[in-house]
């Protein structure tokens, strides 16, 4: 068990600086997903952690001890590899006894940590198979399973999951949550699907462009994204954006845009004429029977347990989603009411939250 | 779709048959001279009327002037092929690991002055290579032809397996390393297990050039008993009257044991083991 921190980190590769000044601090036994889009420098974190590469300035501490220094083997950490980089000529069984063998642990007590993690992973039946002979989510596990027998004081996870079909994808999800609230491993995960880190993390760290956006749980980036960014990159399908200038109106302050006026959320008090990015979540929209704002109906999309709606409002596509079945079809006039207490408002120039 | 394939096929055969004629009328005509009796050999039959061991017999029974040595001769060639492959699959091993995992500094420009040697054709190296190892005492002693040997194969060696090493993927490295994997372990462990059907090809390489080596062999190596048989065939030709039947039934046990290495190791000459290391 042990607690991570990041302090100022910076990473050079050939002049061109990737990470700049990022700090974090992961607690002890905290599943912590650092997601965005590729590039943005998230693996290129984790590596550093795993010691695969080294900081150009900055201090990373595992429990409170400086390993800038410190070899990977070192570091009593374990990682999952998002090609899972099997060893090709061991057996399953060899393969998870690895790292154990490296530190000449007794061969009765290798068995026995083998034999455990294959239990808590449904590996028993192929600890004799080579990797080769496994399918894809077997061998995902199995690089799980090298992990396990480790007991590391930290699971690094490199987009694990990217290789597997959707349906796999949404079953390992399940599964490492459930081992993580098994083993209560510190864990640090990489991922550029901010789904997996909305259902697994603790804590999620948003990045983009070798800085930390916004670091904070799940639910509270979802309902108060700092800026543009953050509330674009969480949320799927993603929240919907339109500039606009704040305007007094119906004795309260609104939202011009689009051709229309768009409620904000009562306790906000603004200044009229300012420019601002109004977004709204898909969910937050609704159907009008009575009043509302006028639009177009360009899409409809059945997904079973809900519709997901795209409404044309003057020269901007909108999504909206409904959790029962409108009876819209194609180029239908509707009228958009919108929750105005779930209302998110950034400013134009600096793209920052505004409450 | 089928009539294409069959019209691809016929041209392949087409091509596969002078090919074929060319590469075995060479080995059909030594086994016409070895299994004739000296006085038809020249008869210039399809197949000899009487078809005999009998010069395989007087070969290994070392019955002829030419062939006082044959064993210790063969012995030899066996010594230093292997000798050769086994040097230089060590050094081209090891340096193919550095330059290509390791990424030793200077690694790759070291790889490359190496092959740029083979510009210099081997004969011109023959004389500076004959002065070297009389420098260093060695002339007539097997370990001169076995050090130019390891000298010449090396650098293709090393090209060879470096390639192949490029193509291991990078996380099995990174995994042992966070496995703890120091990096003598790296190479035991996982490197040379993983590596090994290359290693088996370049061996062979450097072992057959050894084997087949006639000019430096000839230069470095001098008294009856520590030539190679490859030497030992070229003295047939110093006689008016070679005895040619002997000459080509020792050439057809000398080109046995390649044959058999190479039958014995063609399972390791396909790659494939690294299918399954990771998702590509």
């Amino acid at each position: 068990m042990a607690s991570v921190r990041f302090h100022n980190i910076t990473k050079v590769f050939d002049k061109v600086e990737v990470l700049h000044g990022v700090s974090l601090d992961i607690a002890d036994g905290e599943f912590t997903v650092l997601v965005g889009p590729s590039g943005c420098g998230k693996s290129t974190l984790l590596r550093l952690l795993a010691g695969l590469e080294e900081v150009s300035s900055g201090e990373i501490t595992i429990n409170d001890r400086v390993v800038n220094e410190v070899e990977s083997k070192d570091r009593d950490i374990a990682m999952v590899f998002q090609s899972y980089a099997l060893y090709p000529h061991m057996t399953v069984r060899e393969n998870m006894g690895f790292s154990l063998r490296l530190r000449k642990t007794a061969t009765s007590l290798i068995e026995e940590r083998v034999a455990e993690a294959a239990r808590i992973l449904d590996l028993a039946p192929y600890l004799n198979r080579l990797p080769r002979e496994l399918s894809g989510g077997q061998r995902q596990r199995v690089a799980m399973g090298r992990a396990i027998v480790r007991d590391p004081q930290v699971f690094l996870f490199d987009e694990p999951l990217s290789n597997l079909d959707a349906k796999l994808r949404a079953a390992m999800r399940a599964e490492i949550k459930s081992l993580h609230q098994r083993l209560r491993t510190t864990t640090v995960y990489v991922t550029h699907d901010q789904i997996e880190a909305m259902t697994m993390a603790d804590r999620i760290a948003v990045m983009n462009a070798g800085r930390i956006e916004q670091v904070g749980e799940p639910l509270e980036l979802y309902d108060r994204p700092v800026n543009l960014f953050v509330a674009q990159f969480i949320g799927s399908p993603a929240m919907n954006i339109m500039r606009g200038t704040l305007s007094a109106a119906n004795g309260g302050c609104m939202v011009e845009a689009l051709g229309a006026l768009w409620p904000i959320p009562a306790a906000t008090t603004l200044a009229p004429g300012r420019r601002v990015h109004y977004g709204i979540r898909p969910e937050h929209l609704r159907l009008s029977d009575g009043p509302g704002i006028e639009g177009f109906i360009a899409v409809v999309e059945p997904l079973g347990a809900g519709t997901e709606l795209v409404v044309r409002v003057g020269d901007t596509q909108l999504v909206l989603v409904s959790n029962y079945r409108p009876a819209v079809h194609s180029n239908d006039s509707i009228r958009l009411v919108v929750d105005a207490e779930h209302v998110h408002l950034f400013d134009e120039v600096s793209g920052m939250r505004i409450d | 779709m089928n009539l294409r394939r069959a019209s691809a096929e016929a041209k392949l055969i087409l091509i596969a048959i002078p090919i074929l004629i060319w590469t075995l009328l060479p080995i059909y005509h030594i086994l016409l001279f070895a299994i004739s009796r000296k006085d038809s050999a020249f008869a210039g039959n399809l197949w000899p009327d009487q078809p005999t061991l009998r010069n395989f017999g007087a070969v290994v029974r070392q019955e002829h002037f030419f062939l006082y040595h044959f064993w210790q001769q063969i012995l030899n060639s066996i010594w230093i092929a292997f000798a050769t492959g086994a040097l230089t699959l060590f050094i081209a091993t090891f340096a193919a690991f550095a330059i290509s995992r390791l990424r030793v500094r200077g690694g790759r420009l070291a790889m490359n002055v190496a092959l740029f040697t083979y510009f210099i054709p081997a004969a011109f190296l023959a004389i500076p290579m004959y002065k070297a190892m009389s420098v260093y005492g060695l002339l007539n002693t097997s370990w001169a032809l076995i050090m130019s040997m390891v000298v010449i194969a090396s650098p293709y060696a090393i090209w060879v397996l470096k390639q192949a090493s490029d193509k291991l993927p990078i996380e099995l490295d990174e995994a042992a390393r966070i496995d703890g994997a120091s990096p003598p372990q790296l190479f035991r462990m996982v490197y040379l297990p993983l590596i090994a059907p290359s290693m088996v090809a370049i061996g062979t390489y450097a072992l057959l050039l050894a084997w087949n080596e006639y000019l430096y062999a000839f230069l470095m190596l001098s008294k009856e008993t520590n030539v190679t048989l490859a030497v030992a065939l070229g003295h047939f030709l110093s006689a008016d009257d070679s005895p040619w039947e002997l000459l080509m039934a020792t050439g057809l046990l000398y080109a046995l044991p390649p044959a058999a290495i190479y039958y014995a190791f063609r399972r390791f000459m396909v790659t494939g083991l690294t299918a399954g290391a990771v998702k590509s």
